[in-house]
């Protein structure tokens, strides 16, 4: 039951950036941005930490169901909500398509795959710039013009909360109950008969989807993407915000979106230095808190409560 | 141009073959995929670009020696301990990352002047079947197979060489046999850091040099690596001068934007269709 | 009473929760071989790994050569003159006979290396023979020979032998522990193996009886009758 707590908890503190929209500026901007890496991060958690598929390419399906979103609103001159409807589901097959390539091999090639095509993709950005703008990138106005910018900031919120609602539900059915087996022992859940394929190919199908649209999100809350913006790196933070948060706590991609997101932001002056600090938690987080940010800090808070009383 | 085409590919594959061979070594010894040390090895190149007006010899020499010290130093403290601990590759390759962004860190602290060139001397230049080739060029190639061959010597005729034999084929026996095989992988990172400061103290040199340079020679040097079956020295080095002959020609054919698309996307071919390289390997990742 | 030279009292390893040896005192004297019998998973492996330190221990003390070193890492314990031959892996693979035994005279000095290698020539008229092919290329007979011929350069005080006689033909086993006995009297040194070949009566000094990690017997093999050591196994059957 206290679990329970826990879940609707998160669920409602992740609304709670709703009231920045009073005070709008450098607050609401900065939220938003962290929110629509939040819902990659969730994508993260879901896919890699919860059922166990070792995939890197968060940057690329987020960066299909953006740039799908301007090409196919700009150059084809489709309505907004198509393109990014269409985009976002055509942002998944990237991941199915390698996925079912490297079927046969096994973890860490599955892994390399992916991460090459992390860093394949923003070249060819930059190769098709004539398209895509390259380096420079393309503006965009996109659902702006109609809503409004805090309208968006809203909906961004709503939806990183239902997208966070939606992995935890989906953990609690079946579908997600055998992806759970998956993760533990792939070779024993087919064993038992269950056609793992067709879980993974599931588990593939919504993360992507989901980081489609936040990617379509993403654009239409900047409007503006660049190859920059979808380097290596990108899909790197995308990882590491489970993986520093803490993988096992549904709150711990929260926390890890802070770190990861938020702290690169605050701290623009010491830029220089940044860096440096930056490998030198994530190495710590890593070798020294295996679980992440977030059992700790819960140890933490125990220790306190238990001081007082 | 079907010739120009070969010579600069192959020099840009002697120059790549030198953090591919860092990876190689360092993976064939310890089983460990490094992604750390393209920017390590970049880091060596602005410390030499740093005392280069001093004197050109000591330079070099001191960027190759902090190189092979940072190497010795990571796998000491850091990536030894995790493998013993029982790390798999993926956790190797955060972490290694972890580690190329703070050697980024460093350099960016340290020199804030973003993009160097190092000036090294030109030994004129050689005219091979009526293409006019810079003599350095050649060099660079030259250097990059003549490590290849010192590496080979060293493995078969050396004590420590034959431990890294011994320690790759079988790290269980090789500790048991009284081998100190800490001091073998930490030794390997070392060399492997050193080889990739080269590289880029040559491309330093050919073309520029900046912090995002080592990202891509560090993840270059993985891939092609992985082309050539990882941890084989010999598939490496074959996979890099095809490599370098492969962004040539795409260059010339479709332009310096291409280069690195038909790369990566030869690699990721690769990748699902011969896991182990072309060459195969006695490893696999 | 002489003092034995490898020396261990109240040893307990195991692997995750469940222990694989219980509170297990054990010695071993210069210039004898000393037999550990006992059925599958009784904990003879576990011993030798945790003895020559390839395995973490969790309690207990051993002493050798006058010093405790239950806590040293494998390569301190090897160089002072502890060395293990496991059951598996116990070549290199890919390299020749000769490399092989080259590189495991590492620790010795350089004027002992080629006595040492020629003396398991010696031994082996075969590894001469095959001293060029590749390791993995030769029979599992040849490469058990090979394994010893590497706990022998290796020039330890005492060569820890996990299982030699493993997948052997019954002539090949009579042979090799002919050879183990005849090291001993060549070498003067200390060999310990685990066995489950009722043919280890016929070279031990002395055995002990492992079963379900613990000490069953330990006893002068020329007061033990066969009956006892093959009651340890059909016990454990029944």
């Amino acid at each position: 039951m206290k679990d329970h707590y826990e879940k609707i908890g998160t669920i409602l503190a992740l609304l709670l950036p709703l009231l920045f929209v009073f005070r709008g500026g450098y607050l609401q901007e900065v939220t938003g941005y962290v929110y629509l890496f939040l819902i990659q991060g969730y994508v993260a958690w879901f896919l890699f930490f919860k059922s166990g598929q070792p995939f890197f390419g968060y940057s690329v399906t987020m960066a299909v169901g953006a740039y799908g979103t301007i090409v196919l609103t700009e150059i084809f001159g489709w309505p907004i909500l198509a393109s990014m409807f269409i985009s976002s589901v055509f942002a998944p097959v990237v991941g199915i398509i390698l996925f079912l390539s490297t079927i046969r091999a096994r973890g860490f090639y599955v892994s390399m795959a992916s991460f090459l095509l992390a860093i394949l993709f923003p070249k060819l950005i930059n190769a098709l710039q004539d398209i895509t703008g390259g380096r420079s990138g393309l503006y965009f106005s996109g659902v702006t013009a109609f809503i409004g910018y805090k309208t968006l900031y809203i909906l961004i919120i709503f939806l990183t909360a239902a997208v966070a609602a939606f992995f935890l539900w989906i953990m609690g059915t079946k579908t997600g109950k055998i992806l759970t087996l998956i993760s533990e022992n792939d070779r024993l859940t087919q064993a038992v008969g269950i056609n793992t394929l067709k879980y993974k190919i599931i588990a593939y199908s919504i993360a992507g989807f989901i980081s489609g649209l936040g990617g379509a999100f993403y654009v239409n809350y900047t409007g503006f993407i660049s190859s920059i913006d979808i380097e290596v790196f990108t899909t790197l933070y995308i990882f590491f915000i489970p993986l520093i948060g803490g993988s096992k706590v549904f709150y711990g991609p929260v926390l890890g979106a802070l770190f990861v997101i938020l702290m690169p932001e605050l701290l623009v002056p010491v830029e220089r230095y940044f860096r440096i600090f930056f490998g030198l938690i994530f190495i710590v987080v890593i070798v020294m808190l295996p679980e992440g940010l977030a059992p700790n800090i819960q140890k933490l808070f125990r220790k306190i409560h238990l001081k007082k009383t | 141009m079907l010739l120009n085409g070969i010579i600069t590919g192959l020099i840009m594959g002697g120059i790549l073959s030198l953090p591919v061979l860092g990876v190689a070594v360092i993976y064939g010894i310890t089983g460990i995929p490094n992604f750390a040390i393209g920017v390590i090895g970049v880091l060596g190149g602005f410390v030499t670009w740093y005392f280069l007006s001093f004197n050109m010899g000591v330079a070099i020499v001191i960027g190759i020696a902090v190189c092979f010290i940072i190497g010795y130093i990571i796998q000491r403290i850091l990536l030894t301990p995790i493998s013993e601990r029982g790390g798999d590759s993926t956790l190797f390759f955060i972490i290694t990352v972890s580690v190329g962004f703070v050697f980024e860190g460093i350099i960016r602290a340290i020199f804030p002047r973003p993009n160097i060139s190092l000036e090294l001397p030109r030994i004129g230049t050689i005219n091979l079947a009526g293409v006019t080739v810079e003599g350095f060029k050649i060099f660079a190639l030259l250097f990059a197979l003549g490590t290849l061959v010192v590496i080979r010597l060293l493995e078969e005729h050396t004590e420590i060489g034959k431990s890294w034999q011994a320690t790759s084929q079988n790290l269980k026996l090789a500790k048991l046999i009284g081998i100190n095989t800490n001091r073998v992988f930490s030794i390997a990172s070392g060399i492997g850091c050193a080889l990739a400061c080269v590289g880029a103290i040559f491309w330093g040199s050919l073309y520029n040099l900046q912090v995002s340079t080592g990202w891509d020679l560090g993840f270059m040097g993985f891939i092609i690596a992985v082309v050539g079956g990882i941890g084989n020295i010999w598939g490496g080095i074959i996979s890099a001068l095809i490599m370098g002959m492969v962004m040539s020609f795409s260059g010339y054919l479709l332009g310096g934007e291409w280069q690195s698309v038909i790369l990566y996307f030869i690699v990721i071919l690769v990748l699902i269709i011969a896991p182990k390289g072309i060459l195969g390997s006695e490893r696999s990742l | 009473m002489i003092e034995p030279i490898l020396k261990i009292t109240g040893l307990t390893a195991c692997y995750g929760k469940i222990s694989a040896i219980k509170a297990i005192n054990f010695y071993a004297h210069d210039n004898e071989i000393v037999g550990i019998v006992g059925p599958n998973g009784a904990g003879k492996t576990t011993l030798l790994e945790s003895i020559a330190g390839s395995m973490r221990i969790k309690n207990g003390r051993i002493f050798f050569l006058g010093r405790h070193i239950e806590k040293w890492p494998v390569l301190k314990r090897r160089q002072l003159g502890l060395m293990l031959v496991p059951q598996e892996g116990n070549v290199f693979p890919m390299m020749s006979v000769k490399k092989n035994l080259e590189i495991s005279v590492i620790l010795s000095n350089r004027a002992e290396r080629k006595g040492l290698i020629d003396y398991v020539y010696e031994l082996f008229p075969i590894l001469w023979e095959r001293r060029k092919q590749i390791a993995n290329t030769l029979s599992g007979g040849q490469q058990k020979m090979l394994a010893v011929g590497l706990g022998i350069t290796s020039n330890a005080r005492v060569m820890l032998i996990d299982e030699p006689s493993i997948g052997l033909a019954p002539k090949l086993v009579t042979r090799l522990f002919e050879t183990l006995k005849k090291i001993k009297e060549d070498t003067k040194k200390t060999i310990v193996l685990s066995e489950q070949n009722i043919k280890i009566l016929n070279i031990a000094d002395r055995l002990f009886g492992l079963e379900a990690g613990k000490i069953r017997f330990d006893e002068k093999t020329k007061n033990l009758s066969r009956d006892i050591v093959k009651d340890l196994y059909l016990g454990s059957i029944s």
